[in-house]
């Protein structure tokens, strides 16, 4: 794959978006109904012009593609600034991994081409009481015969499924046996979101958007057919789930936020204090550390071009963007003064909107999901510095 | 065609980085030897032509050691050598420089020199091992010279630093008049010339403040594994344990940016400066809590900590500070997003 082929590739995909990337996006989504007709109309405009799934294998169309490929089409995306893929997004990446992997010839007849035609899906993962701790689930399926089906009964409660309510799937961990280590009895399920007993409840955020929802399984019956693996090999199903996407998302996000600074810019100027060397200053650094988190991500992602990926350094890439967007967030936020506490529409699907309350309550998202600031560090010390572990086994005083 | 990692292992081979800070005189003889001097320089002035990522793989290498050599310092003014459309016997100055003959400069930028006609008055300080060098760069307005240090109406003095890797001095020149031969550039290119050997010295103090970054974080967590209090070792902390993962991920991160920028032909002085203003303060940060993390010992010239801290200071200050590029690279970047 040579830069000529990979020039080429950018330019097409730069003249395919100038024709049909949605304008003005940001002010047509004012319900998150509508944001949700627009993420899937621009979903399938994707498919169509053979840019949603350059992941998958070249069966597909529009599959196939390189991970340089895949980086100049998620850098053009970015850079176009054309809606982020929200609603597809655990479906193309999450969905497909775990049944293109880990499902019968079946399930992949069944569930994949579906994908295309904008079926979704979600993630049935994080408990109440299991979130960084996601082994300890406690969410029961029982393995039933009735009328000669074979069954699993389900019942419990999920969270943070993100866009569940717009969801027609769900990928689901349950625990099958409560003996040996908690990890080893745990399977993985695919689930109809819309089979007798499941109800879904979108939670309101503090920014005032509905972008995660609890899942309640109330004797919920899913076919033994619908089993991804063995009886208790879902943990290791839904680490293939979990690292389906490395580093594309941040990449494209980091490359979003550089893209944004024009907002700060805007502000700065509005508020009349382009000469202010204090703000002139943090404005310079916060230059400085966008530049970085988009350093740090090609770094990641041209190493895994060429094959190396060290232990960690996905968690490095992920506390940089998760930072650097709070700081982001927080320099808007304080050069926005008194005008951004009165309310404001907020936009959805977007991180740096230039609603800075809105930005930064929304930047949590970063901290907090797909592994907690505090879980990376983690990660870090004890993989990659390889500093002692704690020893295991804490007991109530 | 030389990949950054065969620089990168030459430069460790060479300055091993569990033998801190080692000899001047012997480092500078082995950084002249191994050619490093040539690496930026252009093909036609005798060199390999290779661009900052190459230089500051040196230079991040050599940080890594506490090089107490001139090797920032001496691949400058090698290339304003280079550079020169004025200089007398430019071949032989650089085959000179290049062979360990060191022309110094000044790392601060500041300075009072003036020049009425081509001679030369007033104060140069920072000028990085002066005592070991037959020349002095010097910038006045419109103005590039050579300074002999030993002609009439120059003198050196020394100014002590808390830094112990590095000699900084103050040249003073008193109605020098410069040789018509030592001319390096005038007017325009002088101008030119002095703004490019600023980036390559903010790349440089980049490079550098990142090699030494990395090697006082890595010496910081090994002590933290072996160092036992509470019938464990310290590193089994978590508080511990987050503290130098948030080091790892600032330290990673910067790097990453080093090196993106360092290959960008574009890149202009703002950018540069603002590379050199976060890589120091990362530096400067990573020492301010290796001492931390050591406790007591950490305050003793027991243990290495003070070097690298020392340094990093020093680091912050040469060629501008933070709040300098800071505020320059804002102004930029503020207009290029003009509404």
């Amino acid at each position: 794959m040579n830069d000529t082929h990979l020039e080429a590739l950018r330019l097409e995909v730069r003249s395919w978006l100038a024709a049909n990337a949605p304008k003005g996006w940001r002010e047509a989504s004012r319900t998150h109904e509508d944001f949700f007709k627009a993420q899937r109309g621009w979903f399938l405009k994707l498919v169509e012009g053979g840019y949603a799934i350059p992941h998958w294998p070249a069966e597909w169309p529009g599959g196939g593609r390189s991970l340089a490929e895949q980086k100049v089409i998620y850098e053009e995306l970015a850079d176009g600034d054309t809606p982020r893929l929200l609603l597809s997004f655990a479906s193309t990446f999450h969905a497909f991994s775990t049944i293109h992997e880990c499902g019968t010839e079946e399930q992949k007849k069944r569930y994949l081409p579906k994908i295309l035609e904008g079926e979704t899906w979600c993630q049935g993962f994080s408990e109440p009481n299991a979130g960084s701790d996601l082994a300890s689930l406690k969410t029961r399926a029982e393995r039933v015969t009735k009328d000669g089906r074979e069954l699993y009964v389900v019942n419990g409660q999920k969270i943070w499924s993100t866009m569940a309510q717009y969801a027609d799937r769900c990928m689901l961990l349950v625990r099958t046996s409560s003996d040996g280590p908690k990890q080893a009895g745990i399977t993985y399920l695919l689930m109809d979101m819309k089979a007798p007993g499941v109800t879904v409840r979108p939670i309101n955020q503090i920014q005032g958007d509905q972008e995660f929802c609890e899942v309640f399984l109330d004797n919920v019956e899913i076919p033994v057919s619908e089993r991804v693996g063995e009886e208790g090999a879902g943990w290791a199903v839904a680490q293939t789930t979990l690292s389906s996407e490395r580093g594309l998302t941040l990449m494209e996000l980091s490359y979003r936020m550089r893209g944004a600074m024009w907002r700060i810019a805007e502000l700065i100027r509005k508020n009349s204090r382009s000469d202010d060397p204090g703000v002139l200053r943090d404005f310079g650094e916060l230059a400085t550390k966008v530049a970085s988190a988009c350093a740090i991500a090609d770094q990641f992602l041209a190493n895994r071009i060429n094959g190396i990926e060290r232990t960690g350094d996905a968690s490095i890439v992920k506390n940089t963007y998760s930072r650097t967007l709070r700081d982001f967030s927080l320099l808007g936020l304080r050069l926005g003064g008194m005008d951004e506490q009165y309310l404001a529409p907020i936009v959805f699907g977007d991180l740096t909107t230039g609603n800075w309350m809105a930005d930064f309550m929304n930047s949590y998202a970063w901290t907090i999901a797909g592994g907690s600031e505090e879980v990376q560090r983690k990660i870090i010390a004890e993989r990659m510095l390889e500093m002692p572990r704690e020893p295991k086994g804490w007991v109530v005083a | 065609m030389i990949e950054r990692s065969e620089l990168h292992d030459a430069a460790q081979k060479a300055f091993p980085h569990d033998a801190l800070k080692p000899d001047r005189a012997e480092s500078w003889k082995l950084i002249a030897e191994m050619g490093w001097l040539m690496l930026p320089l252009p093909e036609d002035a005798g060199g390999l032509g290779l661009g900052r990522d190459s230089a500051a793989a040196i230079h991040f290498e050599l940080g890594r050691a506490l090089c107490t050599a001139p090797v920032i310092p001496a691949m400058l003014t090698v290339q304003a050598l280079g550079a020169s459309e004025t200089l007398e016997d430019r071949e032989s100055w650089i085959e000179r420089a290049c062979g360990g003959e060191f022309i110094a400069i000044n790392l601060r930028g500041g300075g009072d020199v003036t020049a009425t006609g081509d001679t030369l008055t007033g104060t140069l300080p920072a000028v990085a091992d002066a005592d070991m060098a037959s020349h002095v760069l010097v910038f006045a307005k419109g103005l590039a010279a050579l300074v002999p240090l030993d002609a009439a109406g120059v003198t050196v003095s020394e100014r002590p630093l808390w830094d112990e890797s590095r000699r900084l001095f103050d040249v003073t020149l008193s109605g020098h008049a410069v040789e018509p031969a030592l001319v390096v550039a005038r007017g325009d290119a002088s101008h030119r010339l002095a703004i490019r050997l600023q980036a390559e010295l903010l790349f440089a103090l980049a490079a550098d403040s990142l090699g030494g970054a990395t090697t006082i974080l890595e010496l910081t967590i090994e002590y933290l594994k072996t160092r036992n209090q509470f019938d464990r070792p310290l590193g089994m902390f978590q508080a511990l344990q987050h503290r130098c993962a948030d080091l790892k991920v600032m330290l990673g991160a910067a790097e990453a940016l080093l090196w993106s920028e360092a290959v960008k032909p574009d890149a202009t002085l703002a950018q540069a400066g603002g590379l050199k203003a976060h890589a120091t303060e990362v530096y400067r940060f990573v020492c301010e809590e290796a001492i931390q993390l050591h406790g007591g010992i950490g305050l003793t010239d027991e243990i290495y900590c003070h070097l690298f801290m020392k340094r990093a200071n020093l680091n912050v200050q040469l060629g501008g500070d933070a709040d300098h590029w800071r505020e320059a690279l804002g102004r930029e970047v503020l207009a290029a997003l003009a509404g």
